[in-house]
């Protein structure tokens, strides 16, 4: 176990009946890390997180939080995380501030730190107004309050920024990153791939209960992006020059020489392309 | 087990209760027919108003016109009648065989003068019972017969000041007299007959002893407030607990508590305090509004517990089973008609000691004997398989909660 390791996953396996959900993973997330986790629907992220957080019983393996199972020592653990499910679970008849209030006695925080918390996802105005008349969005924002009341070590967050604007996924970002500077170690499921790239420090993407590619996302980058150049010629032909080969670079220079090429353009890296290729999802 | 997390839970529970004021305006609706069923009490008698007599809860005395009978009647209604004899003019006195159409409960005794020329004066009494229940007025015609005698004598008297008149009939409180008096000139008679050859009176004495078997009737105004004690408490245990936390797993607000610092003992503490305690405290107030005194009751603390244990049992069985709030909801009802089926089918077949395994059977009658000042050993009986039956629901729903928990 790296010295660093806040959370290791070791052969984790979780079955539901004969399907198994998870099915053999390892996985390490160091302390202070933003750890992003990608999976097509049923991957088992959201299995993986059940686990976590004490809701689920692996069928094999383990997991150790800061060094403590997560099975055996999850009264020890659960203070020290936060969490966001997917789904929204406010008390709908008490107001924002009430909610926070109520969890903020069970985790022994004093009750202005509600007051602060709300300020910081910019809920202070709707703060005194019962849920109910909420928006998806503020009761996004409401949870991820709930989730960093006790300034906990760990966070997990399955799809923070689902149905939030861009402002609002700005702000979600922003406390990630406060909350990462001050030490804290988040693990977070999403879809949105331009959120992984700009805000995680490495990404697992899953597949079918397996880790398929781990890696910051520069690495992968790097890893998967097409060193290939589209030319389209004078006479109007489009071709793709492979920089990989040394014929691919040989005819791109002869055709630039020649001053035939009219369009040239690298491509890019596709996060979208490379997710599909590594989850076995792309089209063919 | 650390109290800012327990006073934290309980303090949720209350505020969720205020939130929602359906349940509260429930409570005050209770607490309004408790009062009501307190302040409107007629006369000093706990029955009185609300009781039938004879299965007839008002008697119409109807009469053609305010004779001396009429008016002594109405000046000696016995108290335990009073609330139920009612005084009216006939409308039509001649009418004898008309059709007379009575609410269901009431029956009528109507009274005729007779004053045809050349015959004798007559009152003719007409005696309307409910259908197949010709007994129904019994208590009413035995005061009336026994008034009416009465009157007449009176009259009598006044009209033949000099004159010997009959010996008043030993009236007695089990209206034993008719038949006494019935039969004392059927003796009378025999003796007037008897030969002096034969010795010894022909007709013996005749004595009637009438005792109670010790069971009491029905106070009807005990059994409201008992209806209503009994209601407080499935109402907290049986409907709102388990509406409510299947509501919390329903909408995952309950994962959300079981991911913080409380443990999962001081979740179910919680709501183990909240609801007993809720409906305990409403099925007192409730009893303490319709009789102050039963608070220093210990029969009726005691029985309290033992129904209130029970249906905490019942309702935290339903709780772990049910996923939603609407399965919860139909348990609650679900398990209310099963119970009321069984109790009806048990009582109405002569069914023996099934109907001893439910709550439902024991609890009434022991709230009832506490809330009218009735408790005898039966009751403490009683009260003994209440308690044994709320222990058994408890240990049915620790085990339902252990192997299905609350998610």
């Amino acid at each position: 176990m790296p010295p660093d390791a806040m959370i290791r996953i070791a052969g984790l396996r979780v079955l539901y009946g004969a399907f198994a959900a998870v099915d053999g993973l390892d996985l390490d997330i160091r302390r202070g890390e933003l750890f992003g986790l990608l999976g097509p629907n049923g991957a088992g992220k959201s299995t993986t997180i059940r686990v976590l957080i004490g809701q689920r019983k692996p069928s094999a393996g383990g997991v150790t939080i800061g060094g403590r199972d997560v099975v055996r020592d999850w009264a020890n653990i659960k203070p020290t995380f936060g969490y966001v499910p997917d789904r929204e679970n406010h008390f709908e008849e008490f107001t924002g501030r009430r909610n926070l209030e109520f969890f903020g006695q069970l985790y022994n925080v004093p009750r202005l730190r509600a007051a602060e918390v709300l300020k910081m996802v910019e809920l202070d105005e709707a703060a005194d107004l019962p849920v109910r008349g909420y928006s998806l969005g503020m009761r996004k924002k409401l949870l991820l309050a709930r989730a960093i009341l006790h300034e906990p070590q760990i966070l997990y967050l399955d799809e923070p920024t689902a149905n939030l604007d861009i402002h609002s996924a700005e702000v979600v970002h922003r406390i990630l990153r406060e909350r990462v500077k001050a030490g804290a170690t988040i693990i977070l499921t999403t879809h949105d791939m331009d959120e992984v790239e700009k805000i995680c420090d490495r990404v697992g993407i899953m597949a079918r209960g397996k880790l398929v590619a781990l890696d910051s996302p520069l690495a992968l980058k790097q890893q998967h992006t097409e060193r290939k150049v589209d030319v389209i010629r004078d006479d109007g032909e489009r071709f793709v020059y492979d920089m990989d080969t040394p014929a691919g670079r040989n005819d791109l220079a002869a055709l630039v020489a020649a001053g035939r090429a009219l369009r040239i353009r690298t491509r890019e890296f596709d996060f979208h392309a490379t997710f599909l290729k590594l989850t076995g999802l792309a089209f063919d | 087990m650390r109290w800012y997390i327990l006073k934290a839970l309980l303090t949720k529970e209350f505020s969720r209760h205020i939130a929602n004021r359906g349940g509260i305006a429930l409570a005050f609706l209770l607490l309004a027919m408790a009062v009501l069923l307190s302040v409107f009490t007629p006369g000093e008698t706990t029955a009185a108003g609300t009781s039938m007599v004879g299965g007839v809860h008002h008697c119409f005395i109807e009469f053609d016109r305010p004779t001396p009978l009429v008016r002594h009647l109405q000046a000696n209604v016995p108290p335990e009648l009073k609330a139920q004899v009612r005084f009216r003019e006939l409308r039509k006195p001649d009418d004898v065989d008309g059709v007379i159409a009575a609410e269901t409960g009431t029956g009528s005794i109507q009274i005729r003068h007779v004053n045809e020329p050349g015959k004798r004066p007559a009152v003719q009494v007409s005696v309307w019972h409910p259908d197949s229940e010709p007994g129904a007025l019994a208590p009413y015609e035995q005061w009336v017969w026994k008034e009416s005698r009465r009157a007449f004598a009176i009259e009598a008297a006044k009209k033949m000041t000099d004159a010997k008149m009959p010996d008043t009939p030993a009236f007695d409180a089990e209206n034993n007299w008719l038949v006494l008096e019935s039969h004392k000139r059927f003796q009378e008679q025999v003796e007037a007959g008897r030969k002096a050859d034969v010795g010894a009176p022909l007709v013996p004495d005749l004595t009637i002893d009438r005792r109670g078997l010790g069971g009491k009737v029905l106070d009807f105004r005990a059994a409201i407030a008992t209806g209503m004690v009994v209601f407080a408490l499935y109402f907290a245990c049986v409907y709102l607990l388990p509406t409510l936390n299947c509501e919390e797993r329903e909408r995952g607000v309950l994962l959300a508590q079981a991911l913080t610092p409380a443990s999962p003992t001081e979740l179910l503490a919680a709501k183990f305090v909240f609801y007993p305690v809720f409906g305990i405290g409403l099925a007192a107030t409730l009893a303490a509004v319709y009789k102050p005194d039963v608070l220093s009751s210990l029969f009726f603390w005691l029985a309290l517990f033992a129904v209130g244990g029970g249906f905490l049992g019942i309702g935290m069985t339903i709780a772990a089973w049910a996923k939603t709030q609407r399965a919860a909801f139909f348990g609650g009802m679900c398990y209310l008609l099963s119970v009321s089926m069984l109790l009806l089918i048990c009582s109405l077949n002569g069914i023996p000691f099934l109907s001893y395994l439910a709550v439902e059977f024991h609890g009434p009658r022991i709230l009832h004997a506490a809330l009218s000042g009735t408790v005898q050993t039966a009751h403490w009986r009683h009260l003994a398989a209440a308690l044994g039956l709320a222990v058994a629901w408890l240990f049915a729903a620790g085990w339902v909660f252990r192997r299905r928990g609350w998610q």
